[in-house]
């Protein structure tokens, strides 16, 4: 199992190398303007700008830039932003954004899976009743209605009958976060309770649970010894991913409440053709989701012991 | 038989609810079970003999419930019992159930010492160590070899045999006084299959059960059983001892059943099989239910269903046959060839 853990991990760390070669070869080809602001395009001569361009390494062969490039990523040295915020490290750029965007993240995934998880778990257990209708209601409005539009009434709601602001200010950092992370949770919380509802009710339906229940465990012991432990564990595997993708933020979600977080940065980068911070967060990024598979995997070898991966014939 | 039953069914009738319809798939069943004996019930798919003995467990499917008749047990009347509460008295503890396929009769993710050790606490009270010691005795016991490490192991590095000595296992670990087996081998291959039924026997006789078998396999029947009863379109149609059944058969669906044996064909002609369909138990059924696949059919067999009429002190078939008014009915060829070999051998 360590051996398999090791060997995963070397390939997701090969295939963030890969897409961070990709995404840093695809920029290169942007026209070198792009590494001044629009005050500098104006007052620089051509000689200036070759200056600056060879100072930065800009104009070294392709290799020797990938090569330098790889080398700084290896020393955490991402560059600097040249049009965002001139001159500003890139990491100094991304990592104040990238905190608030974790901090609603990671609350809004607490929320959604206590709130989602059990949500599930008594949809099965009453399953075809009122409680399983509205959750499944629930789950079906939030798919089927555009993000948009459900953002927009838990705003009205929140702030019009529950008094709640309505743009995020740091200032004020507490109430002001709660629309936002609701809004955040609202999906997950179908998406908890639709697969937690359809995994137990997989389990229940299970022969194993005809020979739990004959030889005398009551209702709630089968439902608490076995239908939810087994339950949860295909959800196991795609528990760290999601929870590492709320930590990028959502586009939708910061723009709305006006969160200076980091889900319209990749945007605004790409907008203004802010190389640096473009190929750092297309890095990040993928790395989380990498991270968010692998460790998946990992969670899931742990959880099921039906799988022994890689460890050939060892396992009788 | 002078013993008085440790369970008796009178006149069940249960009724499935589908898609609106009612289906009646046990049409007045009774039976008693005597301490210590071992039953079989045999029939095709579709007669029964499944639906009917779940109920003596509580585990009839939710649309399935129980419109008529007694199932006493302990002065107690089964068919009466409604809540949960009611049944975790019986179940596993008193009268206790081995299903068919082993591969997927246990958790998957829950070692099997522990799923044998959650019986065992359940009902005998012991906790921690004891009933870990307890488990290992039950895998010794089902002849599980190395079952201390065993005890560590997952059920699929078990095979097909293996688990469903666990299987028992579980289903015995309390010493339940009735042992359902509902076709414990079927699943099986055949060489596991009778270890798997000495198994079943030697713990019979170990702990003293009463076992009923569910097979539509007469080799198994042969083997293990003392009585037999035959089962057909929800109704037992002829119950009696295992050689009367064999040897003495009256009832034309017996007989069509003993004459499908393989053992019993003869080189070169094709096996015998039974024609036609069982009914459909939506319909209300007129008369003997296997009369339209009869050959031999009375014509009362198509107006009147037909009482039991004892052949023996312990052999009954229902079948107009036996009514003194029928005209002369001879057995098979099969049946008679069947009872000469038995003679033969004395």
């Amino acid at each position: 199992m360590f051996k398999y853990t090791v060997k995963r991990l070397g390939q997701s760390l090969l295939t963030v190398l890969i897409i961070a070669t990709i995404v840093f070869l695809l920029l290169r080809m942007l026209p070198t303007d792009y590494y001044f602001t629009e005050d500098q395009l104006m007052k620089f001569t051509e000689e200036q700008k070759h200056d600056a361009l060879e100072a930065a390494g800009l104009l070294d062969p392709i290799p020797t830039q990938l090569l330098n490039f790889y080398n700084d990523i290896l020393h955490l040295d991402f560059g600097v932003s040249r049009r965002i915020q001139n001159g500003v490290p890139v990491v100094k750029v991304i990592g104040n954004k990238f905190a608030i965007s974790m901090k609603m993240g990671l609350m809004a995934m607490v929320v959604s899976m206590v709130i989602g998880i059990p949500m599930g778990i008594l949809q099965a257990m009453y399953k075809e009743k009122l409680f399983d209708a509205i959750g499944t209601a629930y789950t079906i409005f939030v798919n089927a209605v555009p993000a948009l539009v459900s953002y927009s009434l838990v705003l009205v709601f929140g702030s019009r009958v529950l008094g709640l602001p309505s743009m995020y200010s740091t200032r004020n950092p507490g109430p002001s976060s709660i629309l936002p992370i609701f809004c955040l949770a609202m999906g997950s919380i179908a998406w908890y309770a639709l697969w937690m509802r359809r995994y137990m009710i997989d389990e229940i339906n299970k022969d194993y649970i005809k020979l739990a229940r004959v030889k005398g465990l009551s209702t709630s012991q089968i439902m608490y010894r076995h239908v939810l432990r087994n339950a949860f564990v295909p959800m196991v595997q795609y528990i760290p991913a999601t929870a590492l993708l709320t930590i990028g933020g959502s586009l939708l979600v910061e723009r709305f409440f006006s969160v200076p977080g980091m889900g319209p940065l990749l945007t605004d980068s790409i907008n203004r053709y802010d190389v640096n911070v473009v190929q750092t967060l297309v890095i990040l990024y993928s790395t989380l989701s990498i991270l968010g598979v692998f460790l998946g995997d990992v969670a899931m070898m742990i959880v099921d012991p039906r799988i022994t991966i890689a460890e050939k014939g060892g396992s009788r | 038989m002078a013993k008085e039953p440790i369970l008796s069914a009178k006149d069940v009738e249960i009724q499935f609810s589908l898609r609106g319809k009612k289906l009646t798939a046990i049409r007045g069943c009774s039976l008693d079970l005597y301490e210590g004996e071992t039953l079989a019930i045999v029939g095709e798919s579709g007669s029964g003999k499944s639906v009917f003995t779940k109920t003596f467990v509580g585990m009839l499917d939710a649309n399935g419930t129980i419109t008529n008749g007694s199932i006493m047990f302990e002065g107690q009347d089964l068919a009466q019992y409604k809540t949960e509460a009611d049944w975790l008295k019986i179940r596993g503890k008193k009268i206790s159930m081995v299903m068919q396929d082993p591969m997927t009769s246990l958790n998957p993710l829950k070692k099997i010492g522990k799923q044998i050790e959650e019986s065992i606490e359940l009902h005998q009270g012991l906790k921690g160590e004891a009933a870990k010691k307890e488990a290992i005795e039950m895998l010794k016991k089902v002849g599980i070899p190395d079952p201390e490490r065993r005890y560590n192991q997952y059920p699929h590095e078990f095979s097909g045999g293996m688990r469903q000595r666990v299987v028992i296992a579980i289903a015995v670990a309390c010493h339940p006084q009735i042992l359902i087996c509902d076709e414990p081998t079927t699943a099986l291959d055949v060489t596991i299959q009778a270890q798997i039924l000495d198994l079943i026997r030697s713990l019979q006789s170990e702990l003293g059960m009463t076992v009923i078998y569910i097979t539509h396999d007469l080799g198994v029947v042969a083997n293990v059983a003392d009585r037999v009863a035959v089962m057909y379109a929800g109704q037992i149609v002829e119950y009696g001892l295992v050689n009367e059944i064999f040897y003495d058969a009256w009832h034309p669906y017996t007989w069509a059943l003993l004459s499908a044996l393989p053992q019993l064909g003869v080189k070169g002609e094709p096996l015998p099989s039974i024609e036609g369909t069982p009914p459909n138990l939506f319909n209300k059924i007129v008369g003997d239910a296997f009369a339209p696949r009869n050959k031999r059919a009375l014509a009362i067999d198509f107006v009147k269903e037909p009482p039991f009429f004892n052949v023996t002190e312990t052999h009954a078939a229902k079948t107009w046959y036996l009514d003194p008014r029928a005209p002369k009915i001879e057995q098979p060829g099969s049946i008679q060839r069947l009872r000469a070999k038995m003679e033969n051998r004395g």
